[in-house]
């Protein structure tokens, strides 16, 4: 009978030593299935283009636009100063290191809002908060800051107010020059933006 | 005499503590790895009042600010987790009885040195004492003590040292109580 | 993969037949461990019955070092499990209350209930004294209210609270527990020999 108490204390006894040399597995941050659904129905992701000119005409430096399109689209056209995470590479440590970082709003867009969205839910399915998706995508920058039309005579004079930016914002965006400066500088600030934030990307122990 | 009559008349073993201990560890580890919990008992006793209050006053329970915690949800307050693993306790303490033949007739099990009645009145009052506790404590031994401190968390740690150390500080003064 | 009712693993229906199985296992083990009886939980803080600490102490370092293992192996994600919120003056001031009252009525709220069923009438009493305590509480919360919010730590654990890894704590927890067992077995033996009409 004593024989059987030291052998089940040394039992014990090891396999609480054990446990001074096992680390807690980090489990990644993910959002439950009801939580990403009251996420996904909010329309408070969403940005207008409007909003994202006025943002980049301030050089606003909170903001970082992501083009989630292929890379041979993005380097046809982007918008400037904007990155490039194409949506098959959200899940590696390099296109992860954009989303997350205190103080940014990430905006994240496409041709239309589909992609961006498509994005979007992914990283919130990973807990990364403060992004947002670019409502109509570059289809409707085209069609709103590229290329304004004029409101209707009848329209209310905040519409009017609204054409008068877009104008604007046209001359800012397409000024000869400026645009191309812009866009160059951008490639170079990707690197230096580009911060490792290395607790997201590593798993397991 | 009856003093001791449960020793006596019937032989009935208990299960080895230790074995009972490791057994009592995997029952909370499975409860915890099913519905990332672990036991209490005190909870369900809370409930049963706050179903009491509920049906002699239902406007006058709702109003409670205590009672109204309880019955926000619309369910009826015996209707969660806890309640039926309290449920669940009563049964399986049956359950052993029944095998071990220690269901018997009503008695009441008192120290050598204490009468019938101070045992019962000692009883109640230490019933009224821990159950006013168990509220102020977030949970009983079970709920704070075992399963808070099995899941690391410091109240946990702090209500089981306490609740001990508290009963072995008062021990001397109660003794006629026990031996 | 676990806890699997957080993760909607299993429905809620499942959880609640569960939760009955799993109160029937915890019963059981109450009983047939000697918890149903008043004088075996007493006799921790007399010296002649140390059922209680070897049960209880036995649960919390299984379980502990258990946890930690099913977290290693990736089966229980500690990070969802249920942790009990802290407030320091209430719960300190409750958990002497409840020491007092174990050790007057010789009951814990669990061991009172298994008690019942085998028809000991003192269980029943201690029983009653529970509801009415918490009715009393309840009744005279709206004065409490206050104190029973005060201190307010949050959902914290050990590791949290001292920066000391949860292994130390487990580790520490059992060899402290081992070394209970060995001792308090010495003092039984010796209390046990004074004490001549209780038999064991």
């Amino acid at each position: 009978m004593n024989r059987n108490y030291y052998i089940l204390t040394a039992i014990m006894f090891f396999l609480a030593l054990g446990t001074l040399f096992i680390h807690e597995r980090k489990v990644p941050p993910e959002i439950s299935p009801g939580e990403l659904l009251w996420d996904v129905l909010q329309p408070t992701r969403f940005v207008s283009t409007d909003e994202v000119a006025k943002r980049l005409i301030e050089k606003d430096p909170s903001l970082l636009l992501v083009d989630v399109r292929p890379a041979s689209e993005y380097n046809k056209f982007t918008l400037p100063n904007a990155v490039n995470v194409p949506i098959d590479s959200l899940l590696t440590p390099a296109g992860q290191s954009y989303f997350g970082n205190p103080g940014m709003k990430v905006v994240l867009f496409s041709n239309d809002a589909i992609l961006a969205n498509q994005a979007w839910v992914l990283l919130k399915r990973m807990d990364f908060k403060n992004n947002y998706v670019m409502k109509g995508g570059l289809n409707e920058w085209m069609k709103t800051i590229i290329q304004p039309k004029m409101p209707p005579q009848t329209a209310p004079e905040t519409a009017f107010e609204r054409y008068d930016f877009r104008k604007a914002a046209h001359l800012y965006f397409t000024g000869a020059g400026i645009a191309k400066a812009g866009k160059s500088a951008s490639k170079m600030k990707v690197v230096f933006k580009k911060r490792k934030k290395a607790v997201v990307a590593a798993g397991g122990c | 005499m009856e003093t001791l009559p449960k020793q006596k008349k019937n032989k009935t073993k208990y299960i080895n503590p230790y074995l009972g201990g490791v057994l009592m560890g995997i029952v909370m580890l499975i409860s915890i790895f099913i519905s990332g919990r672990e036991l209490g008992i005190s909870g369900a006793i809370r409930d049963s009042v706050v179903a009491t209050a509920n049906v002699i006053s239902p406007t006058a329970a709702k109003k409670s600010s205590y009672y109204g915690k309880f019955l926000k949800n619309g369910h009826h307050p015996m209707d969660n987790w806890l309640d039926y693993e309290v449920l669940g306790a009563i049964l399986g303490g049956l359950l052993s009885g029944i095998l071990f033949k220690r269901v018997r007739k009503p008695f009441v099990e008192r120290g050598p040195n204490v009468s019938r009645g101070r045992r019962l009145t000692a009883a109640l009052i230490g019933g009224i004492l821990f159950g006013f506790g168990t509220r102020l404590g977030r949970g009983c031994t079970s709920g704070a003590a075992l399963s808070g401190a099995s899941t690391f968390a410091f109240g946990g740690v702090l209500v089981m040292f306490i609740l001990f150390g508290a009963a072995f500080a008062v021990a001397y003064f109660f003794r006629k109580l026990w031996i | 993969m676990g806890p699997l009712f957080p993760n909607n693993l299993i429905s809620g229906e499942w959880n609640l037949l569960i939760a009955l199985f799993i109160g029937m296992a915890f019963g059981f083990l109450l009983e047939a461990s000697g918890f149903s009886s008043a004088r075996n939980i007493a006799g921790a803080f007399y010296g002649y019955n140390f059922v209680v600490v070897r049960v209880f102490f036995t649960a919390v370092i299984v379980s502990m070092v258990g946890l930690l293992y099913l977290g290693y192996f990736g089966w229980l994600n500690l990070s969802q499990i249920f942790i009990l919120p802290t407030y320091l003056p209430s719960m300190i001031t409750g958990a002497v209350i409840m020491g007092v009252g174990m050790i007057i009525g010789g009951f814990c709220p669990g061991t009172s209930l298994t008690a019942v069923v085998i028809g000991k009438i003192d269980a029943l009493f201690f029983a009653i004294g529970l509801y009415l305590g918490i009715l009393l509480f309840a009744e005279g919360y709206p004065f409490l209210e206050k104190f029973y919010h005060a201190g307010y730590l949050g959902h914290i654990t050990l590791t949290e609270l001292t920066g000391i890894k949860a292994g130390w704590w487990a580790f520490g927890f059992t060899v402290i527990a081992l070394a209970a067992f060995w001792v308090t077995a010495i003092i039984e033996k010796k209390v046990r020999k004074r004490i001549k009409e209780y038999k064991f």
